[in-house]
């Protein structure tokens, strides 16, 4: 549906005037976390723990990384860009994904931790934009929100099994929480124009209140695991700070991504 | 595709399969009533009785060609991440899972014939068994993902066809959902080589190097030529058709396709006989064959090596949460 | 007897009581509406609910089926002995081909002046391999 809008060029036109920039900051943020996440997880594709469940990871990754195709595509809709272009022709500084999914994958704790933060609060998110007065953004949200139904099940499964079982799992998972949990505030953190997305019900729950559906939702998960989750990190709540300032792990995951493309970027790959 | 007993003319003495052919067997009711069956186009599902060297001989090859697609996960799997757009990262993530959920399926079979998938792994990762030729060379630019997903997945599909009617039904049912899957990574690789083959000058020759760094050793891939009376895996119909029927396919229907865009392979005798229809070819050197399936490949040393790593690193998932195996 | 009985011989007594144990669960699947459960393969899973998340993916990762039916192997009991299942004597009177009436219909129509015109009559005059009842398959 979005690549015909996109080719249409027409989809931006159901935006008030003006928002373009608006929603292409919304968009950005919600492509970029999960082109990040997928290519930081598909990096498993191969090496899990277990054949099976190998399979299963590679799966999650690609669907993350086909929900970012998408919000490029729509995204490429109101620049008149290509969807490839957004995604790979960019210096590493202006990626807006959270620093949740900043960090690398770690090991299959640090990864599984991750993912259930992610899934969960990513669930919170699309939940409230699916009701966006913007139809294309509503209509993407609708199908996506679908498709990350099997990672909820599939996160809660690992978290509660690595977190149930005494010893290393367990000592595993606390330290993942630990590293990452500080900053798994950052995907709901309000966005710099949130206040514009708003007004207009582009966006149509603000972050502060996201933030604390999540927080209902994911709270007494953890406490049935004895687990918390830490103080977030200052950053991780900052709208100037959340989605910017990437660290050593993107750079490495950046240079390795357009080592191909930077060839040239003008080619057909 | 290598099979453990096409490489046998190749391996020095000690390494060749010591496998019992019909000799000094007591050749009692039950095998003879084995043998009719599967001579005369029979099914032996998991559960049968089978002769002792059926279930070798199956085994070993299934085994190999479960650890065939568990190594050659990793040549390509270096080039997720560097996928040049987003359609390539999600047909190459694709494919790659695809080789995982095969290697699956093959040590499911393999399983249920006897021996534990950490078994198959130790003894994979100690070089007591071994994995096709192709994945012991290292991948240097992406037109090499494009010729592996295309040329190597096709000679390992003209295998694969020919084994969809294994007397080994378990193996059989498995071939016929691994062709299916494996019709869209020779696709995958088509696109990627055409595309580059019609871009720019620098990709033309990314493409062309690749292709004459991967011609020989996919020439040598289906081993050397052998005897089919002699040949105890075509005799029970375990596979279908020997080494050079399966190049001379592979030769066929690829030669034409990978001309007809303007690119060349990299031997001056390759050319189809008129008279007996089959394809002339220099003889490929199976002395490389040879040292590359024992482990002296460019780059054995280093794929075994990450997968050992890498299965060190997630023990512990195995030993805690999934559990040691037990048999059902 | 059950494939792969013979897979836990050879690590006895590795299991530690209580924790988990990786075993293979059977996945069936409907690949259209309407028909039948058809076996697709195994995946090996500590609990059914991994089971059920490996099924989809080995068996349903590109929408090739609309419903999986998940087993735990051991929960399966099968019967091949061919004796109870094919037993040798006579059954041709349970099936549809151990009546064969083309010859004595022939006659009937004669009987009653109807002629079954069909390019099948030139082959009326075959005599009837299966008519005494032996099974025509």
């Amino acid at each position: 549906m979005t690549t015909r809008a996109s080719r249409a060029g027409g989809t931006g036109a159901g935006l008030p005037p003006g928002l373009e920039p608006a929603t292409a900051e919304l968009l950005l943020a919600l492509a970029d976390d999960d082109f990040v996440l997928g290519f930081a997880d598909s990096e498993w594709t191969g090496i899990a723990p277990h054949l099976e469940e190998d399979v299963a990871m590679s799966s999650l990754a690609q669907d993350e990384l086909g929900h970012a195709s998408a919000y490029y595509a729509l995204l490429a809709s109101l620049t008149d860009g290509d969807p490839d272009r957004i995604a790979y022709d960019r210096p590493a500084e202006a990626f807006r994904h959270a620093r949740l999914v900043d960090h690398g994958r770690g090991d299959w704790a640090r990864t599984m931790t991750r993912r259930w933060l992610y899934d969960t609060a990513n669930a919170v998110r699309l939940e409230a934009l699916a009701g966006s007065t913007w139809r294309p953004l509503g209509e993407l949200v609708v199908k996506v929100r679908r498709e990350e139904a099997y990672h909820l099940l599939h996160g809660a499964a690992w978290l509660e099994r690595l977190a149930r079982i005494e010893g290393e799992p367990r000592r595993r998972v606390i330290e993942a929480l630990e590293l990452v949990g500080p900053d798994a505030p950052s995907v709901l953190a309000p966005l710099p124009i949130e206040a514009l997305l708003l007004d207009t019900g582009i966006q149509p729950v603000p972050g502060a209140e996201l933030l604390e559906r999540w927080a209902a939702r994911i709270t007494p998960v953890l406490e049935g695991l004895d687990l918390a989750l830490p103080e977030p990190h200052p950053a991780a709540l900052d709208p100037a700070r959340a989605r910017s300032g990437h660290g050593p792990a993107f750079s490495a995951l950046w240079t390795e991504f357009e080592s191909v493309r930077g060839l040239d970027r003008e080619a057909t790959w | 595709m290598t099979d453990p007993l096409a490489l046998d003319p190749v391996l020095p003495e000690r390494e060749r399969s010591k496998l019992p052919f019909n000799q000094d067997r007591p050749h009692d009711e039950r095998y003879q009533a084995f043998e009719a069956h599967v001579l005369a186009g029979g099914k032996i599902e998991a559960g049968d009785w089978m002769p002792d060297e059926y279930r070798t001989s199956v085994l070993r090859f299934v085994e190999m060609h479960a650890n065939s697609e568990l190594m050659g996960v990793l040549p390509e799997r270096d080039w997720i991440m560097r996928a040049p757009t987003l359609r390539r990262k999600l047909a190459l993530t694709a494919k790659i899972q695809d080789e995982v959920g095969h290697a699956q399926l093959l040590y499911r079979v393999a399983e249920d014939l006897g021996k534990p998938r950490e078994a198959m792994l130790d003894d994979l990762l100690a070089g007591r068994t071994k994995f096709h030729n192709v994945f012991h060379y290292p991948t240097r630019t992406w037109a090499d993902i494009g010729v592996i997903a295309w040329l190597v997945d096709a000679a390992a599909i003209v295998a694969q066809q020919a084994l969809r009617d294994s007397s080994y039904a378990p193996y059989a049912r498995t071939m016929k959902k691994i062709c299916w899957e494996e019709s869209v990574h020779i696709m995958h690789g088509r696109d990627v080589v055409v595309t580059l083959a019609g871009g720019t000058a620098s990709q033309r020759a990314m493409v062309q190097e690749a292709l004459d760094r991967w011609w020989p050793p996919l020439m040598q891939m289906h081993g050397p030529r052998s005897d089919r009376a002699t040949d105890r895996d075509l005799h029970w119909r375990i596979k279908a058709k020997t080494s050079e029927e399966l190049r001379q396919e592979f030769l066929g229907i690829y030669v034409p396709r990978v001309r007809e865009l303007g690119l060349s392979l990299p031997d001056p005798e390759l050319r189809l006989d008129p008279e007996t229809r089959e394809w002339r070819y220099s003889e490929p050197d199976w002395a490389e064959l040879r040292s590359v399936v024992t482990g002296h490949g460019p780059a054995s040393e280093a794929r075994i090596g990450f997968r050992i790593a890498q299965r060190e690193e997630t023990r512990w998932v195995r030993e805690t949460v999934l559990g040691p195996a037990v048999a059902a | 007897m059950l494939p792969g009985r013979s897979a836990g011989e050879a690590e006895p007594g590795r299991a530690p009581a209580g924790g988990p144990n990786l075993e293979p669960f059977e996945v069936f699947r409907q690949e259209r509406e309407g028909e039948p459960m058809r076996h697709g393969g195994s995946v090996v899973a500590p609990d059914p609910t991994l089971a059920l998340h490996y099924a989809r993916e080995l068996y349903s990762r590109r929408g090739e089926s609309l419903r999986l039916w998940v087993v735990r192997r051991a929960d399966i009991v099968e019967l091949d002995d061919q004796d109870l299942l094919n037993p040798p004597l006579d059954r041709s009177y349970k099936k549809p081909g151990g009546y064969v009436m083309r010859d004595k219909l022939a006659e009937a129509r004669a009987r009653t002046g109807q002629v079954k015109r069909s390019a099948s009559s030139g082959r009326s005059a075959k005599p009837a391999a299966t008519a005494d009842g032996g099974d025509p398959a």
